[in-house]
């Protein structure tokens, strides 16, 4: 494969060049209630190309061999046009040469497990809450992502790498009346089909959820103290905060830049936030990102002060700052974008007991329901929270949504629990979708949030 | 293609090939400077089969080995997806107006121009920091099935977006375009955006409570997806509608008509077939409140013993790749009859309110039960008919079956946004929470 990617590579007439072929493996399996309305296992594979050129880069996409020509000129073209138009080169930061293949070790590799044993397990799953009168439907998917990816670029890197994702994911839906309410299911991660295995107890206490919530009050609009759960907390993390350590995302931002150098004290002392794709066994596992470059941790706040950043190389260059490897594509219809790989707030030393008690009064919100940030504002949705008085949980509320804005939020943020938990599916929508966008945090104490209720 | 139906043919019952092609350019342009320009060219095939009532589904890029396909169709009957329905024969479509070849010789150094030239007049206009993408999209489409039916089509799309925001926010005013052939921008919208931004520059901090909310077609996306889910076969089905029982009653204010009509090829992206093959016709949802029709693909269809209407599409709530999509019902060109006024007399007659922008988080919260809670991005602050500044932190929620019921105002124009083309509706009675 190599030599064919080198054949295009050589007809690259720029100063820098690379191409990424990848084949992609879907396995799908989908349960609508009862029915199973989804099965099969299938196989695309693409090609991308960027071009540095006189300053300018740019890149394409193409799906058929025969337009490789096309593609080729196509991108030199638009690079050389963007070298026009632009006051200051693109430039990309030194990195190592590389000729690797990395191959993960998986706990159970999915492609050994047969099709009829994957849909026997996800049925049984699917039968634990549609054995609930009040649960109507549910939608339930089990998915197996295999990017065998292949990578060469101009200056000599080689790279060969699998990213295999299983993902066990969807909803249970309950009613009741008029009412109906949603709970959403997950489990899966990078090492293997043993991540969606010994589901029914996840699948038992989501259904309890389910049906609690028909129960549930709607909670009422206004200014709170919280206590997030590890997935409420982590989703904040990555939504509100990591998003703005992904240099593209504030590269032509200027005040945001400004708000963001380093050195700047964004968030109370308590807080220190990393972004570590290097962990094993955890859903952002990889090795190296997809131009070439091996991911490394990276500090990104230590006691409330911003220490690093994510990077790709040309943002590297651009701030003069270290490369860290984080530059990631969905898969082959995509030109790479910055992504977070394993992002989450390191423990501090309290219980979630103590933690209820320093809260006194205020909500305890619960896992996360999709999430936006537009600059400094952040807004999601939790799934359940409940009542929190005089330092005990009490009733069940729903319809949570919590916005708030990014630096207010982070000195609010005043008590981090010891409990670290990151996230077993990911979906993070940056232009692309990333599935293997991994976070988390302990419990944490948050004042002042504002929440919408109905 | 041919081909690959006769050896599928030979196989199974009933066959269905469905091919794409598409070419897609774009360019950005980042504080009103040049960033990026990427360019795509794709393709690839997909395969529906029915054997015994029963699906198979495969798809591939390149349709190199057919055996292979047709062998991964075959394994996905195993698992006994149920289909108990006939692709359709489709011999008579309407002839629309969607291809415009001039779009196939665009440049990029013409698409690049245009951006310099608003982005420049936006800068000098105003202290925002400046953002713009426009992109052309050129998509071929061919359905042949077992039944006989060989439909195709060929579309051009010159769209994009273009904003001024606030600096240090992210968040702005925001103006979507979209043509069958490249147009430059009107006067009128990038006059529109700057009287917007300078109006909303100051950050104000009213206090919360019941209100009047102006949707604007940005925010329209909220109560779009919660209509979709109501409105859809799939929902009826799964009882998870909390309308399925509610035909021919009144639901809404009855200022409020939405309907789905692909043919209308005066805007780019018509259909005159669905993804399953199946023509397409206008289709009303809601009649001056009264709710008067669901949407239904084949298989849903087949299973609420209906006629399909034709809104099979290979698509998510996200988009995707349809290849690797089943069709599923979707509303793809739904929108709202307009009203009688405009916009700047609709915010004359709020006496206290806000002028939803844009919002954060239309997808989270309960969609099926139609509940929203979305942050404002921005949101315009209105105080005696005039734009006072702009709210932070607030957030906008309710229900859709309670605030369309409450609907003050529709819009007398359609403009184009992210999900189609949308009036601006205002409604009263809508519940602000902010700081204060």
């Amino acid at each position: 494969m190599f030599e064919k990617l080198q054949g295009i590579l050589k007809k690259v007439d720029a100063d820098y060049g690379d191409v990424r072929y990848e084949i992609k493996k879907d396995t799908v399996i989908t349960f609508n209630g009862k029915e199973l309305t989804q099965i099969g296992s299938n196989s695309t594979d693409g090609y991308v190309i960027r071009a540095l050129k006189d300053g300018g880069m740019a890149s394409v996409v193409f799906t058929k061999e025969g337009d490789a020509e096309k593609s080729v000129s196509t991108v030199v073209e638009n690079a050389q046009l963007i070298a026009k138009n632009i006051e200051k080169p693109v430039r990309l930061a030194e990195v190592e040469i590389v000729k690797d293949t990395f191959i993960p070790a998986l706990k159970e590799n999915p492609r050994k497990v047969s099709m009829v044993e994957k849909l026997e397990l996800v049925r049984k799953y699917n039968d634990i809450p549609l054995g609930y009168e009040k649960i109507v439907t549910t939608s339930i998917s089990y998915q197996e992502i295999i990017r065998e990816k292949y990578f060469i670029s101009t200056e000599g890197t080689e790279i060969r790498e699998d990213l295999v994702t299983t993902r066990l994911f969807g909803e249970i839906i309950s009613k009741d009346g008029n009412l109906v309410q949603n709970v959403r299911v997950r489990a899966g991660g990078s090492n293997g089909f043993s991540t969606v295995r010994n589901q029914e107890k996840n699948f038992e206490e989501r259904t309890a959820i389910a049906l609690d919530l028909l129960k549930a009050k709607p909670v009422e609009g206004g200014v709170y103290n919280c206590i997030l759960n590890p997935n409420m907390a982590g989703v904040f993390t990555h939504e509100a905060f990591g998003h703005f350590s992904e240099a593209d995302i504030i590269e032509t931002l200027p005040s945001m830049r400004e708000k963001m150098k380093m050195g700047n004290k964004l968030g109370n002392n308590v807080l220190n936030i990393v972004d570590n794709a290097t962990l094993p066994d955890q859903l952002g596992f990889y090795r190296y990102d997809d131009e070439g470059v091996k991911v490394r941790p990276t500090q990104l706040m230590k006691n409330g002060v911003l220490t690093g950043r994510m990077h790709s190389r040309r943002t590297a260059s651009e701030f003069g700052e270290s490369i860290s490897g984080h530059c990631i594509a969905e898969d082959y219809r995509y030109a790479p974008i910055i992504r977070m790989g394993t992002i989450f707030i390191e423990p501090g030393v309290h219980s979630f007991e103590e933690l209820i008690t320093m809260l006194g009064d205020g909500l305890y919100i619960l896992d996360a329901k999709g999430g936006q940030t537009a600059g400094e504002n952040f807004s999601f949705g939790a799934q359940y929270g409940y009542v929190v008085k005089n330092g005990k949980v009490s009733e069940m509320v729903r319809d949570i949504n919590i916005s708030g804005n990014l630096y207010k939020t982070l000195n609010d943020i005043t008590v981090v629990g010891n409990d670290l938990s990151l996230s077993k599916v990911g979906g993070c929508g940056k232009r692309q979708m990333n599935i293997r966008s991994c976070s988390g945090a302990p419990h944490i104490l948050v004042n002042n949030l504002v929440i919408g209720g109905a | 293609m041919e081909k690959l139906l006769e050896m599928a043919k030979k196989v199974f019952d009933k066959a269905e090939v469905y091919s794409v092609e598409y070419t897609n350019n774009s360019v950005a342009f980042e504080n009103a400077k040049l960033h990026d320009i990427d360019s795509k060219f794709q393709s690839g095939i997909s395969l529906r089969i029915i054997k015994d009532g029963k699906l198979g589904f495969a798809y591939t890029r390149n349709l190199i080995n057919r055996e292979e396909l047709v062998q991964n169709a075959l394994d996905s009957l195993k698992g006994g997806v149920e289909a108990n329905y006939d692709f359709p024969l489709t011999k008579e479509l309407p002839q629309l107006d969607k291809y415009d070849s001039s779009l196939e010789a665009l440049s990029s150094k013409e698409m690049v121009e245009e951006c310099a030239r608003v982005c420049d007049y936006l800068k000098s206009k105003t202290d925002g920091e400046i953002e713009m993408t426009s992109l052309t999209s050129i998509d071929q489409i061919r359905i042949i099935n077992s039944e006989g039916t060989d439909v195709s089509s060929k579309g051009t799309i010159y769209s994009g977006f273009g904003g001024v925001m606030y600096p240090g926010s992210s968040t702005g005013i925001w103006r979507v375009f979209r043509s069958k052939k490249f147009e430059k921008i009107s006067d009128d919208v990038v006059k529109e955006m700057i009287d917007l931004y300078r109006l909303s520059s100051k950050v104000v901090e009213p206090k919360g409570g019941k209100m009047k909310v102006m949707f604007m077609p940005n925010s329209m996306i909220t109560l779009n997806w919660r209509v979709f889910s109501g409105t859809s076969s799939k929902s009826i089905y799964e009882k998870t509608s909390p309308i399925a029982d509610k035909l021919e009653e009144k639901i809404f204010d009855k200022k409020i008509t939405i309907y789905d009509d692909p043919l209308k090829d005066k805007y780019p992206g018509a259909r005159a077939f669905d993804d399953e093959g199946v023509a397409c016709k206008p289709l009303t949802l809601v009649e001056n409140g009264v709710l008067k029709n669901f949407y239904y693909d084949l298989n849903y269809a087949n299973k609420l013993n209906a006629k399909t209407t034709g809104h099979g599409y290979r698509t998510t709530q996200w988009g995707g790749d349809p290849i690797t999509l089943k069709p599923v019902p979707a509303l793809t060109h739904m929108s709202i009859k307009s009203g009688n006024k405009s916009f700047s007399e609709m915010i004359k007659s709020i006496g206290r309110g806000i002028i939803l922008e844009g919002t954060l988080g239309a997808h989270s919260g309960n969609i099926p039960n139609g509940d929203y809670s979305v942050g404002v991005s921005p949101g315009l602050y209105v105080e005696n008919g005039e734009i006072i500044g702009r709210v932070k932190d607030a957030m906008v929620a309710g229900n859709i079956y309670e605030t369309l019921k409450h609907t003050v105002d529709v819009s007398d124009t359609l403009y184009p946004c992210f999900g189609g083309w949308m009036p601006a509706i205002l409604f009263d009675d809508v519940s602000v929470a902010t700081k204060k």
